[in-house]
């Protein structure tokens, strides 16, 4: 079985993938720029990455899943904690049981990520996941 | 000069002009700003019922239709329409004994709720300009969110009674999980807390401030941390949503904080609005009915209450009204999916994942740019725009008063 | 960014003088400040087991070649167009203190950094304190960057 790894994603925002959002949320651009998951280094070896080898990962949860690329974390490092982009993709991940203040918990998803040989995750499939 | 609606900073000093059908040589405009004005180029709406184009006034006769045989209609969104739209909307709401709620729900709101009622002490941006000395940037990362924040207010621009500015006058802290685009103008003042860390940062301080041994972070420049506070002439604190997310239920902790220090000196607390009227709205709701967010009309006087809230309401409703918002996007999986399961009504000047789903599309004038009206910036100021381009599009307030008006 | 050393490890490190400096390392930093040009070192250009060196130092100084008179090199894809050089350039403050010295755009033709269609831009470099032979190396818009879309060579 292919190793596992278990985060805690945090959401983000970032200019260019805002800036692609507003011109298309349809767009090519706007998927390379948000189908993505920002891993501590040590992380993405224990998933198989070498050194500038593209990876793709599968991130799920008792949510849902997507496959989307890993990036290598240039901050300090941070084992277990991992970053997305604030997007449809991120929020495939987020659950809707909430606590007490209502808010759902966008920065602290649990998840676990794999190697993935698929295709990152469409928005069209996402939209049909969303209808059912 | 034009206004950009692209955030909450609400910029007054844009110069644009529209040659054919196109804006260039646009000054003033961040990236972000000018990915959202040219935003009106590409994936416009098109009135639409079930997927098949149709003329304007169906689409409006079919909207009424769904709203005035739903028995609890959803009305969500808000936050990127006028304050004129928005009172049109929550009358509306009135009008059916809907429930009314705003992107600020699942966002800013629960720190909104005590800027408003006036339990944390707040200010003008243009305070800040003027006199503040340290920054605060919490769990906000203006430079990607808010671009112009820094350049325009919070570090530096000169100031009635800070000349010297960022050079040496002002200084900027950047308490945060990662070393953000903001952070990375002042390394030296990077405190980075562990996910969900807030509020045990927050103690730390008050802890420093009494003299005390930090329990987290660096003690050293922790208590390096504390004299600066204590050095402050006029500090402010940049709210984000990593701090809100982050305290939720322990919002208490954050007022607890801002008492200590005003207790030294003086110290604001701005919030880090994201979309360019979601204060306007919330100020609006409050004056109607006492609360800021999450309202239900249906039995005629307001109620207010988590169960009202998008997450919630997306699960009981029969019908939603989306105007000016993508919670297919935006909100988690299942709320996305129970909106999905009812007939929506989308009004958008745009395509999105919405837009997409929903069963009836109203297109609409993108405020700032095709629209005119009043917006209110993240610090309370209002600001009235007029439109940049000439367009044959209705605006949001005149579609929701023709709704009205065919119910 | 290119530095000289890693210029003089392309050169070929025989002192000969022809370029008119006494040591290549001098050249090297010639090339760096564009005060000299890759052309002015005639064995590089003619001698054939230069060839590799020569076709990797073009590489290198390409960037170079894109930079204004004061070194200055704007990368517009990094550009946030925050306008924090805008705000913080001394000589854009001098020339409109009421607009670029509070935060906002300036509206003449006087300043060095302007921001447009989202992205920063630069003219007047003359008026820049990096210009001519009395430069300063004044770092306003550079250090205030928050994506390093700005930089000097």
């Amino acid at each position: 079985m292919a190793t596992e790894v278990e985060v805690t994603v945090v959401t983000m925002r970032d200019i260019f993938q805002d800036e692609a959002g507003r011109k298309s949320r349809f767009s090519d651009e706007y998927r390379d720029q948000s189908a993505q998951i920002i891993l501590d280094k040590q992380d993405l070896a224990k998933l198989g990455a070498k050194d500038g080898q593209k990876l793709r990962v599968l991130v799920k949860n008792d949510v849902g899943s997507v496959v989307v690329a890993a990036k290598t974390s240039e901050d300090n490092p941070h084992p277990g904690l991992a970053f997305m982009y604030n997007s449809p993709w991120s929020n495939q991940l987020v659950s809707d049981a909430v606590s007490e203040s209502s808010i759902p918990g966008f920065k602290s998803i649990k998840a676990i990520v794999s190697a993935a040989e698929e295709k990152v995750t469409q928005i069209s499939e996402i939209q049909a996941r969303i209808k059912g | 000069m034009a206004i950009c609606t692209g955030c909450s900073l609400l910029c007054e000093d844009i110069e644009a002009a529209e040659k054919d059908g196109a804006l260039t040589h646009v000054k003033n405009l961040c990236r972000k700003g000018h990915g959202h004005f040219q935003a009106a180029f590409t994936e416009r709406t098109v009135p639409m019922i079930d997927g098949e184009q149709v003329d304007l006034d169906r689409a409006i006769t079919k909207a009424a239709e769904i709203l005035k045989s739903a028995k609890s209609p959803l009305l969500y969104g808000w936050s990127n329409s006028t304050l004129e739209a928005q009172a049109v909307g929550i009358e509306l709401a009135e009008k059916l004994g809907a429930t009314i709620d705003d992107t600020s729900s699942s966002c800013q709101g629960i720190l909104m709720e005590r800027i408003l009622s006036g339990k944390l002490p707040t200010c003008t941006l243009d305070d800040v300009r003027n006199y503040a000395d340290t920054s605060i940037f919490w769990g906000s990362d203006p430079s990607s969110s808010h671009p112009r924040h820094l350049s325009r207010f919070s570090y530096y621009p000169r100031g009635e009674k800070r000349q010297k500015s960022y050079e040496e006058e002002r200084t900027c802290i950047a308490v945060d999980v990662r070393k953000s685009a903001t952070a990375n103008l002042c390394p030296n003042y990077y405190f980075q807390v562990a996910p969900s860390g807030d509020a045990q940062f927050m103690e730390a301080i008050l802890a420093v401030l009494e003299g005390k041994i930090p329990r987290v972070g660096d003690k050293k420049k922790m208590i390096g941390l504390g004299s600066i506070l204590k050095k402050t002439e006029w500090g402010v604190i940049f709210a984000g949503l990593g701090m809100v997310y982050s305290l939720q239920e322990k919002m208490d902790l954050f007022e607890k904080l801002l008492a200590r220090l005003n207790e030294i000196t003086t110290f604001k607390v701005v919030p880090m609005v994201g979309h360019y009227n979601m204060r306007g709205f919330n100020e609006l709701l409050l004056e109607k009915t006492g609360f800021i967010n999450r309202v239900s009309f249906k039995d005629g006087k307001p109620a207010h209450g988590p169960e009202h809230s998008v997450v919630a309401a997306a699960k009981t409703c029969d019908a939603a009204l989306i105007i000016g918002s993508d919670p297919f996007s935006a909100l988690p999986f299942g709320t996305a999916r129970a909106l999905a399961k009812v007939p929506l009504i989308a009004i958008d000047p745009r395509r999105s994942l919405t837009t997409d789903g929903a069963k009836v599309v109203i297109p609409s004038a993108l405020s700032g740019l095709e629209a005119g009206g009043t917006g209110v910036r993240m610090d309370g100021v209002k600001i009235k725009f007029e439109p940049i381009m000439k367009s044959d599009l209705p605006t949001d307030e005149q579609i929701l008063t023709r709704i009205m008006e065919a119910i | 960014m290119v530095g000289a050393m890693e210029i003089y490890m392309l050169l070929p490190k025989t002192n000969c003088k022809k370029c008119g400096l006494d040591t290549c390392m001098a050249f090297a930093v010639g090339l760096l400040g564009r005060e000299k040009k890759i052309d002015e070192c005639t064995p590089l250009i003619e001698e054939k087991k230069y060839e590799a060196k020569l076709k990797k130092l073009r590489e290198v100084m390409a960037p170079l070649e894109n930079a204004s008179e004061t070194g200055l090199i704007i990368h517009p894809e990094k550009c946030f167009g925050c306008g924090n050089c805008v705000v913080a350039c001394p000589v854009n403050v001098a020339a409109e203190p009421t607009r670029c010295g509070v935060g906002l755009g300036p509206q003449s033709d006087k300043v060095i950094l302007k921001v447009e269609d989202g992205i920063v831009v630069c003219g007047n470099l003359e008026e820049c304190r990096r210009f001519g032979p009395n430069k300063t190396l004044c770092n306003a818009c550079t250090a205030t960057c928050p994506s390093k879309a700005i930089e000097f060579v």
